[in-house]
């Protein structure tokens, strides 16, 4: 009799076997994409602040690195980590279950806990190497205006461990959604873009009716100096002056109604 | 010795039975599972496999439960009916990709994966991706990864599905060679002819329920009672028809689909001159040769009803 399987090894050999697929996929161009926006949103930025010097916001000159946080946190935390956690995490099973493809990997020496564990760690190696880089992009193009590179390179580090922190849980918990549900995508962009923002109005500890938000929480004692700035910066905004408040109000309503949570800190 | 026992074996899917109380044995050589489209042969080949759960009874696969337990898989290959694959990759890297997932070093993969692409004559394309394949050729690389890591059991779902004629002789040859090289198999198909050729030994499903087993003489007679559809499509289909119009085994030929389809009331004597006509190559390539099952429904209704 063949000895049973380990679980580790064989999800390292899922994780070989679904690598590949997963960085050459259709979805990784689409999301390759998402991540490219705000690269060039940066480098807007810095062609604007080339030409007319630092932005300014209700008569406040911001800073490379304050402009980089809020970056980090609108696009990044808020965005680009939610749909890459929706996206990919709740097709890691599913696609496989349509495809009809999923039977060559329940047909091989392999438990199926592996399978799920070793395509997970494919996902978030992909999303690291698709949003890691773009960040450092970001950084480079941003942070020099009015700023120093290696001032702010400790808050780099944090932030891109946030974001790995947060590309892990999204990608978690949309895993499992995607392999115990159907219709995962659906659900997973009811809750991103639906639940998640219900919750943010509700007053009081969220963790007891919102896990993401509590994981979110977690996120914030971990986060960069860089995007504490930023978050810091967009509060100052907007308790400064009602006209300019409202227009934040649907700037950042529309970047996924993060303001409510900020304000109300 | 017994390769499959299933024992009160029930499979529900919601309200429809798959299978229905299957209690049977099937012993080491090859075995035809035979039945039309919906009879519950994929249902049963995906309990073998321990795709499925059973709803009700207990299968083991050379002696060990396959349900939940991965390391039955080392002895068992399976290849499923569905059309199905990573199409980006190469039929060599899928192979790979699939044996390494036993375990394997990646050396010892690819020995494997190249020994089995031989074997199933795919070489010269091997490194040709998947999705240009035609439907023969994704047939055989399906039959390569079931058997690159010498399984003691090969279960092979609809293994002649689309293949042409000269690709499914050779397959069903190289069936009976695995099968005299000692190897277990169960093959599913939904035509009679097919299994014949490889062996005697044939389980007959309908509606999820086991109808007969064992050498079933009179089955055949009776199939034969029925007349024979199959539906070729070849470069120059019409003359493949004119080739046809004088043998008596004949019964019936239209023109539809761009194919022709014929009826016959002996379709191991048609098959065997459509085979020789393929190799010859006088009349061009022939692309598909496809059977529906009606006439075949029509003998299990009758079996059902005596």
């Amino acid at each position: 009799m063949n000895a049973k399987p380990g679980v580790l090894s064989s999800a390292i050999r899922v994780f070989d076997f679904s690598l590949g697929q997963m960085l050459w996929s259709r979805r990784s161009v689409f999301l390759a994409l998402l991540v490219g926006a705000p690269m060039a949103i940066a480098f807007a930025i810095r062609m604007v602040a080339a030409t007319r010097g630092l932005p300014v916001i209700n008569g406040a000159g911001l800073s490379g690195p304050t402009l980089f946080g809020i970056l980090i946190w609108l696009l990044f935390v808020r965005f680009v980590v939610p749909v890459l956690g929706v996206f990919y995490g709740t097709s890691l099973i599913a696609d496989e279950v349509d495809d009809k493809t999923i039977t060559y990997l329940f047909t091989r020496p392999v438990p199926r806990s592996a399978v799920l564990i070793g395509k997970y760690l494919s996902y978030l190696a992909c999303v690291v190497m698709l949003v890691l880089p773009s960040v450092v992009v970001v950084y480079f193009l941003i942070v020099p205006i009015g700023g120093h590179i290696g001032e702010a390179f400790p808050s780099l580090a944090a932030d891109l461990g946030m974001l790995i922190v947060g590309l892990a849980s999204y990608g978690a918990v949309f895993a499992l959604v995607g392999a115990w549900l159907k219709r995962p995508l659906i659900i997973g962009l009811v809750f991103a873009f639906g639940w998640e923002n219900t919750v943010l109005v509700i007053p009081g500890e969220p963790s007891a009716v919102d896990a993401v938000r509590a994981l979110q929480d977690q996120f914030i004692g971990a986060v960069g100096a860089s995007a504490w700035n930023g978050v810091a910066a967009v509060r100052l905004c907007a308790s400064d002056g009602a006209a300019l408040r409202h227009d934040l109000i649907h700037v950042m309503t529309a970047l996924r109604g993060s303001l409510p949570r900020i304000w109300t800190n | 010795m017994s390769v499959v026992v299933a024992d009160h074996l029930s499979k529900w899917y919601g309200q429809v039975i798959g299978l229905n109380d299957v209690s049977l044995t099937v012993p080491a050589g090859i075995t035809g599972l035979l039945g039309p489209n919906g009879a519950g042969k994929s249902t049963f080949m995906k309990l073998m496999t321990g795709q499925l759960k059973p709803s009700k009874g207990r299968i083991t696969v050379l002696g060990e439960p396959v349900w939940e337990n991965p390391s039955a898989y080392f002895n068992i290959g399976f290849c499923p009916e569905q059309d199905k694959f990573y199409e980006r990759m190469t039929g060599r890297e899928w192979v790979i990709a699939l044996v390494g997932l036993n375990g394997v070093s990646e050396s010892a993969a690819k020995e494997m994966a190249a020994r089995s692409i031989e074997t199933v004559g795919l070489s010269d394309v091997a490194d040709k991706k998947i999705g240009a394949y035609s439907k023969g050729m994704r047939q055989r690389i399906k039959l390569a990864q079931a058997l690159a890591h010498d399984p003691q059991l090969l279960i092979l779902d609809e293994p002649l599905s689309g293949m042409d004629p000269l690709v499914r002789r050779k397959t069903i040859r190289m069936i009976k060679e695995w099968g005299r090289a000692g190897k277990s198999i169960i093959v599913s198909s939904h035509i009679l002819h097919e299994i014949e050729s490889m062996t005697s030994n044939i389980l007959l499903i309908n509606q999820g329920r086991i109808l007969a087993e064992g050498n079933v003489h009179q089955i055949r007679d009776l199939i034969d009672e029925h007349p024979h559809t199959v539906f070729i499509r070849a470069d120059q289909t019409r003359r493949l028809a004119r080739e046809f119009l004088t043998d008596d085994q004949v019964l019936s030929m239209k023109f539809e689909d761009g194919g022709v389809v014929v009826q016959t009331g002996r379709p191991d004597v048609f098959y065997a001159r459509l085979t020789e006509l393929a190799a010859s190559g006088e009349l061009g390539a022939i692309h598909e040769v496809t059977s529906p099952d009606d006439n075949l429904q029509a003998v299990f209704q009758y079996l059902v009803k005596s």
